[in-house]
């Protein structure tokens, strides 16, 4: 998978490629707007990562003339302004999707893989992950041949990181994706952890090996590994 | 100069105020002149009324037909020229029977047409050689069926040069009253403006350093108190509103200042460490908590920053107040069984108001969030929607320690806390109840805080029905 990175913040940038590499996909990394017009231009990419705020020609005048060329390339802006304005002016020229700075890149790369996968319609089908069997359908959660009994927003809380299986999965990620919260500003963060606190209650505690991790400062995981 | 005399008010109200006197003056003086000329016609015509009955006595016609003047001195003619008299008199059918020598031929108006007895006309008039005269008709009967009209005229000049020199006194005194009433009006209105220019002078001194000053007010009761009244509040108001400005920008980068530091210190303390990698997966941690504060606040004051730039916008829809109650109690729900607190709705299942659904939610969810924070393990938070009045009215009760009275009227500020190690330690940035009181302000709303018994507080949201 390849991707083109637009984004002038050297720091920034560094941090994203070296993440997104990790991740396995190829990153061709453009400083501006010319710049990753020309590459966009000059051959086809999987995804573009397009900054906003661009010296030069912004982000918004690189995504129009992308589009105006017939480009369908999945575009995702990248943005320190979040006023609905500014986002609604985003989606309309074209863009797939919109991600406010500062992210966790957590939340990137899941809303990457979404964008990738956009097209590979998945059925809701039975999770598996390690010893624990998620079924989405008939909201059942099996552990070790055992009946987990969890509430429906501790079973949703549980799907959502079945499915970011493996990959950390942020506070922001849930309280946005899970209780739907579009504000920031809202105080989700200690019912997040109270919730996560009860859901570990009833999956780890009782079995032996520990299967939900908290990964310090950024979120949590699911998985047979913690890293 | 003339734009001098437009641009002070002085000098515009001097203007007009001598103005209006000179047109008052003008008319009266036109009045009086008018009323004045119409007495001297008057007193001119009564004695040259007399003096007709005086010829009217010498008048004789003898036995040719020819008219006569005889008085009983006899010399009836020389006193008429003597006196400036001009006569004629003209008979029955139109006939000339007398005309005085210094007519030189020249008529005192038509012939008389008709005669109607015991009428007399009085007119002016111009005769040919330039003299203004003022003439009286009259039919005088001379016994038997036998009457001759006499004609009298007099000279109008002493009557004119006496209305001229009148008219002349007037147009001198006139426009010297005018200037005197000017030069009055222009001190009185100096005097009466100089405290503006006082007010002016002081008002211009004071600066946004210089906010405690104050205009001095000589009397609060009178226009110009009440301007200086109206400056000082505006003052004080812009005084308030730099403190609070200045609180905002030291509290502010306190707050900020304090995950940054945090972020330094962890950073540069777990370098100078030998650590493994679970130890530097924990700083990094650490690290990013500090990093995630740092971003929570910084949305928290772009929301302040929108919401004082009026940026705003209502996307109002009825909502029902019950079940928003119970929607925001069921998100935080979790949080109050942790403390094994109960949380409770009760009230109006149909109160309902015009609101943005999100905003006025954040309101709620604040609150509800600052009572569980507050209210001790095993306490109870209620809240009871109703209406009072034309407000519809959500009311929520925590058993915390309640609020002390002195703090009660700063716990809307941004960043103000009642007890600041704790509320730290708590997590909260101290803008929730700013941003609660901002949601309902929106809504033309307010919230109040009460603490009954000094037990629990009471915050209540008041919303208009109506709006």
């Amino acid at each position: 998978m390849q991707i083109l990175l637009v984004e002038d913040e050297t720091k920034v940038g560094n941090a994203l490629c070296a993440g997104l590499r990790a991740d396995g996909y190829e990153i061709v990394w453009a400083q501006t707007g010319e710049e990753g017009f020309f590459h966009a231009n000059s051959r086809s990419f999987d995804l573009i990562l397009l900054d906003v705020m661009l010296p030069g020609r912004d982000g918004i005048e690189v995504l129009d003339t992308l589009r105006k060329l017939g480009d369908k390339t999945p575009v995702l802006l990248l943005t320190a302004r979040d006023t609905i304005e500014d986002r609604v002016l985003g989606l309309d020229t074209g863009a797939d999707d919109y991600l406010v700075k500062p992210f966790a890149f957590a939340e990137l790369s899941a809303r990457i893989r979404a964008l990738l996968r956009r097209n590979q319609s998945e059925p809701p089908s039975t999770l598996t992950i390690g010893p624990l069997v998620i079924d989405p359908l008939r909201r059942m959660v099996i552990r070790e041949g055992e009946h987990i009994d969890l509430t429906a927003r501790e079973f949703e809380i549980l799907e959502y990181l079945a499915r970011h299986h493996g990959r950390i999965v942020s506070r922001d990620m849930l309280a946005r994706d899970v209780w739907r919260e579009g504000s920031r500003a809202t105080p989700l963060d200690n019912v997040i952890d109270v919730h996560l606190t009860r859901l570990r209650k009833k999956v780890d505690d009782p079995f032996g090996k520990k299967l939900l991790h908290t990964v310090r400062g950024v979120g949590f995981t699911l998985g047979e590994d913690p890293s | 100069m003339s734009g001098f005399i437009r641009t002070t008010l002085r000098s515009r109200l001097t203007v007009l105020y001598a103005s209006l006197l000179a047109a008052t003056l003008l008319l009266y003086a036109g009045g009086v002149s008018a009323f004045f000329l119409h007495n001297l016609h008057e007193q001119l015509d009564s004695s040259l009324t007399r003096d007709v009955e005086t010829v009217e006595a010498v008048l004789s016609i003898d036995a040719t037909g020819a008219l006569k003047l005889t008085s009983h001195e006899g010399e009836a003619e020389h006193r008429e020229r003597d006196r400036g008299y001009l006569l004629e008199v003209w008979s029955q059918n139109g006939n000339l029977l007398y005309r005085s020598e210094q007519l030189h031929d020249q008529a005192l108006g038509p012939v008389p047409a008709t005669i109607v007895s015991g009428r007399q006309s009085a007119h002016s008039l111009r005769l040919p050689s330039g003299l203004q005269v003022r003439t009286i008709s009259r039919v005088h009967h001379m016994g038997k069926d036998k009457a001759v009209v006499v004609r009298l005229a007099v000279n109008e000049g002493p009557l004119w040069s006496e209305f001229w020199q009148m008219v002349l006194v007037l147009a001198i005194g006139l426009p010297v009253a005018v200037i005197l009433v000017a030069l009055c009006g222009y001190l009185l209105a100096g005097r009466a403006l100089e405290p503006v220019n006082a007010m002016a002078h002081r008002a211009s001194q004071i600066t946004a350093e210089l906010l405690n000053e104050r205009l001095h007010i000589k009397d609060p009761d009178d226009e110009l108190g009440k301007l200086g009244i109206a400056f000082n509040t505006t003052l004080a108001r812009l005084e308030q509103s730099f403190a609070q400005l200045r609180r905002f920008t030291a509290d502010a980068s306190h707050e900020l200042r304090t995950p940054l530091t945090a972020i330094k210190s962890v950073g540069e303390v777990s370098l100078g460490m030998q650590g493994d990698v679970s130890y530097y997966r924990d700083t990094i941690g650490s690290m990013l908590e500090e990093a995630n504060r740092l971003t929570h606040l910084v949305d928290s004051l772009l929301t302040m920053a929108r919401a004082d730039a009026n940026r705003t916008q209502l996307h109002r829809t009825g909502v029902n107040l019950y079940e928003l109650s119970k929607e925001a109690c069921g998100l935080l729900e979790v949080l109050a069984e942790d403390k094994q607190q109960t949380i409770q709705v009760e009230g109006d299942l149909h109160a309902a108001v015009l609101a943005d659904q999100t905003i006025l939610r954040q309101a709620l969810v604040n609150l509800i969030h600052n009572a569980v924070k507050f209210s001790p393990v095993g306490g109870s938070i209620r809240i009871a929607v109703g209406e009072s009045g034309q407000d519809a009215v959500i009311e929520v009760r925590d058993t915390g320690p309640g609020i002390p009275p002195a703090d009660r009227a700063h716990i809307f500020e941004r960043f103000y806390r009642v007890d600041k190690a704790r509320a730290r330690a708590a997590g909260g940035a101290g803008l929730g109840l700013s941003i609660a009181q901002w949601a309902v302000a929106m809504h033309g709303g307010s919230i109040e805080v009460e603490c009954p018994h000094g037990k629990g507080s009471v915050f209540r949201i008041r919303l208009p029905r109506n709006a």
